[in-house]
């Protein structure tokens, strides 16, 4: 077993970018004064495409992007001061999220010149939202048993089958899809493919909401019937699918969002201890920030090692691991500090709104971007057990 | 780490290994010292690290103090490594010249009234090795570094859980040999302590999941390996993430203890320190118990090693701390700074 492959090498962001954290800091502190801590707590899941459009001109999406195709030719490391301003002050990034996090870059990477010149500009102005078409009815942690179907015909593909819990895809204007292009392969991971398809092109492509537990409507299942698209739909190469879409998943899972979704209750927790804390709360509460400052410089590390072009999927998988316990933990123990009853309602202190809303999501934090159990796979792997 | 501190790891980690086995640790539970690896150790310059090139050390970082305490946490180094570097690095903070031989470290601040004509009459709780020191050392309440002779300290042994000895010194009048102030808190035994117990919390840390993914990889039970298993697999994931977590933090710890050290006005390394040893303790719950429960029994006899291990991390995690008393700083910081200031700090 070889240790070094689960070390975190410090990573320090540089120092130049510090103006760069001050000028966000100030645009978000002016931008969301208005902002209720419990719209604050929806973070990633909340939309604001005004706000995204907003955060694009300042030059802050699609910010690693060719400036030939209306990026702004910046490291991942000046993306990484953004986003971690921006989910820590729990701003609605909802509506940009998968564009600006992985669908971007994949199409720089992967795309035609076409759909570069078409669809990055857009990503960058925060015009563009994005959802992800992988899981299936019958197949979620399994993905490679996708058995929706695209066929090829003389001028183009047809796409039939069912996408599930979808994310925005009644809202969003592309959808990157992972079909089956060939059922005659034996290999399980072999004859997928991506398609990029523009949603409000395509005929024969339906979202149906699906309501959550919270009673509100964010994910689809998405069905396609006969979905004609045409031939340069398709997403970097026939066959690849699977190659692509595991390096599409290592971008979900490297960011500072794998601890900060429940940043603003940890926030609200402090000024809840302030009036009075035992020492024993304030040993708990002092835990979670040793937690946070674990985590960050873990996730800083990764960071570090994704700009040093190394492959950090395994410490990326340690990290969303690890942090999903933090955050999934953070409802319960501020429960367990301050004896107030979780809701929704405005009669609702902003402490007990904020924990009635992220009490609610905080079982999809283990969920999206890959199971627990996934990551745990990874990892064992990592260690040469399986 | 840079290239030099790879191969200080390395080179720090094949001598240790060479050196120590589980017949060696076992003996030394009984004698609590042993004269040749000491001797060996000092001639490799390891408890020199942190002394400067001007007094013949290594003129070594922090983040070169924590690879060593590291490796001596990973092989249960039965001897006062960690507690040396810590004693010679105190001397010439307080400009003095490290002495040779072994020192006993004094862990609480001294009280000012301890001290009176150059003479100290104090009872000193749990000195590591304190029955093997050539010369203790401690710092006042006021900041002072003392240097104390051994003739007038009587030695009442005891040990902690994994047989390390942590007596109790009564000194009665005994001679000061050396004072000075230093520039750092009347409590930097107590932090600096603690930053190296983390280190050898996260090496242990690291020698457990070694062991464990051995051993299950190794053991067969209904005809495969227990690693086969999936619920074997999600503990020993489960456990490489307690190990990462702690050894990220310490490193990083001591990284900015080099950078901007315990006295800095605003945000200093006491922050990243009081992180790592809260951290670290309350890690030891789940390395524990993970890596004994997927060794079975066979882990919990005395003659296979898990236990040299366990019983240090269960010692470590109180040592310089436990982590309800680092989480109680961590937790009074973030009510100074209040929730809107929570996260400035945390980036600062």
């Amino acid at each position: 077993m070889n240790l070094d492959a689960l070390r975190f090498p410090r990573y320090e962001l540089p120092t130049n970018l510090e103006p760069l954290r001050s000028e966000v800091r100030a645009f978000l502190a002016a931008e969301l004064k208005g902002y209720s801590p419990l719209v604050r707590s929806n973070s990633w899941d909340g939309i604001d495409p005004e706000f995204s459009r907003k955060l694009g001109a300042h030059g802050w999406l699609g910010m690693t992007l060719p400036t030939a195709y209306g990026g702004h030719g910046r490291t991942a490391l000046e993306r990484y001061v953004v986003v971690e301003e921006v989910l820590a002050a729990g701003a609605p990034v909802g509506f940009h999220w998968v564009a600006d996090r992985q669908s971007g870059p994949m199409i720089a990477r992967l795309g035609t010149e076409d759909q570069k010149r078409t669809i990055l500009p857009a990503i960058a102005r925060g015009e563009a939202c994005f959802c992800i078409g992988m899981s299936e009815p019958n197949a979620g942690s399994d993905l490679a048993s996708v058995r929706s179907r695209a066929v090829r015909t003389s001028d183009g593909w047809v796409l039939n089958g069912t996408k599930i819990w979808t994310s925005n895809a009644h809202r969003a204007n592309y959808m990157i899809a992972l079909f089956r292009t060939d059922s005659a392969t034996d290999s399980k991971h072999g004859g997928l493919s991506q398609f990029l398809i523009d949603m409000g092109a395509a005929k024969g492509i339906t979202p149906r909401p699906i309501r959550d537990l919270t009673g509100r409507s964010n994910f689809n299942e998405v069905s396609f019937v006969d979905a004609w698209l045409p031939s340069d739909a398709i997403l970097g190469n026939e066959g690849d699918g699977w190659k692509q879409v595991t390096a599409e998943l290592a971008f979900e899972r490297s960011g500072p969002e794998r601890y900060l979704s429940c940043f603003i209750l940890l926030t609200q927790l402090v000024e809840m201890l302030k009036a009075r804390a035992s020492p024993a709360a304030l040993a708990k509460l002092g835990a979670e920030i040793a937690w946070t400052v674990t985590l960050r410089n873990m996730s800083l590390s990764v960071a570090g090692m994704l700009n040093a072009g190394l492959d950090p999927s395994l410490q990326a998988s340690v990290v969303k691991d690890l942090g999903c316990h933090f955050e999934q933990r953070l409802p319960g123990l501020a429960q367990e500090l301050i004896a107030l009853e979780p809701t929704l309602a405005d009669s609702g202190l902003d402490f007990q709104q904020v924990l009635g809303n992220l009490v609610q999501l905080a079982p999809s934090f283990s969920l999206r971007g890959g199971t627990l159990e996934i990551l745990r796979g990874i990892i064992a792997r990592g260690l040469g057990v399986r | 780490m840079n290239e030099a501190q790879q191969i200080l790891d390395d080179s720090v980690n094949r001598f240790f290994n060479a050196q120590i086995d589980r017949d060696f640790l076992t003996r030394i539970e009984a004698s609590h010292w042993d004269d040749a690896l000491w001797g060996n150790l000092v001639d490799q310059g390891l408890s020199q690290v942190l002394v400067s090139d001007a007094h013949g050390g290594m003129g070594g970082s922090w983040l070169d103090a924590f690879i060593v305490a590291r490796a001596c946490g990973k092989h249960a180094v039965p001897l006062p490594v960690p507690e040396q570097l810590l004693a010679n690095w105190l001397q010439e903070q307080a400009g003095l010249t490290p002495r040779a031989g072994v020192a006993g470290l004094l862990v609480a601040p001294i009280p000012s009234a301890a001290l009176s004509d150059n003479q100290v009459t104090l009872t000193a709780e749990r000195v590591p090795w304190g029955r093997r020191a050539d010369y203790f050392v401690g710092v006042t309440s006021t900041s002072e570094l003392l240097v104390l002779d051994t003739t007038a300290a009587r030695v009442i042994p005891d040990a902690n859980l994994a047989r390390e000895p942590r007596d109790r010194i009564t000194f009665t009048a005994a001679p000061v040999l050396a004072r000075a102030r230093v520039a750092l808190p009347s409590d930097v035994v107590r932090t600096l302590g603690a930053l190296l117990r983390s280190a050898q919390i996260a090496g242990a840390a690291a020698a457990c999941l070694e062991l464990s993914v051995k051993y299950t990889s190794e053991r067969e039970q209904f005809g495969r390996a227990l690693a086969q298993f999936q619920a074997i697999q999600h503990q020993l994931a489960e456990l490489a993430g307690a190990m990462a977590s702690v050894d990220t933090i310490a490193a990083t710890a001591a990284i900015v203890m080099d950078t901007r050290g315990i006295m800095a006005a605003g945000r200093n390394a006491l922050f990243e320190i009081a992180a790592a040893k809260c951290r670290a303790s309350e890690a030891v719950e789940s390395i524990t118990r993970i890596s004994h429960q997927v060794h079975g029994a066979i882990g919990f006899t005395y003659e296979y090693d898990l236990q040299f291990l366990t019983r240090r991390l269960w010692s470590w995690r109180a040592e310089f701390g436990a982590h309800g008393e680092w989480g109680e700083h961590l937790g009074q910081i973030a009510i100074a700074e209040g929730g809107a200031e929570l996260w400035h700090y945390l980036t600062a």
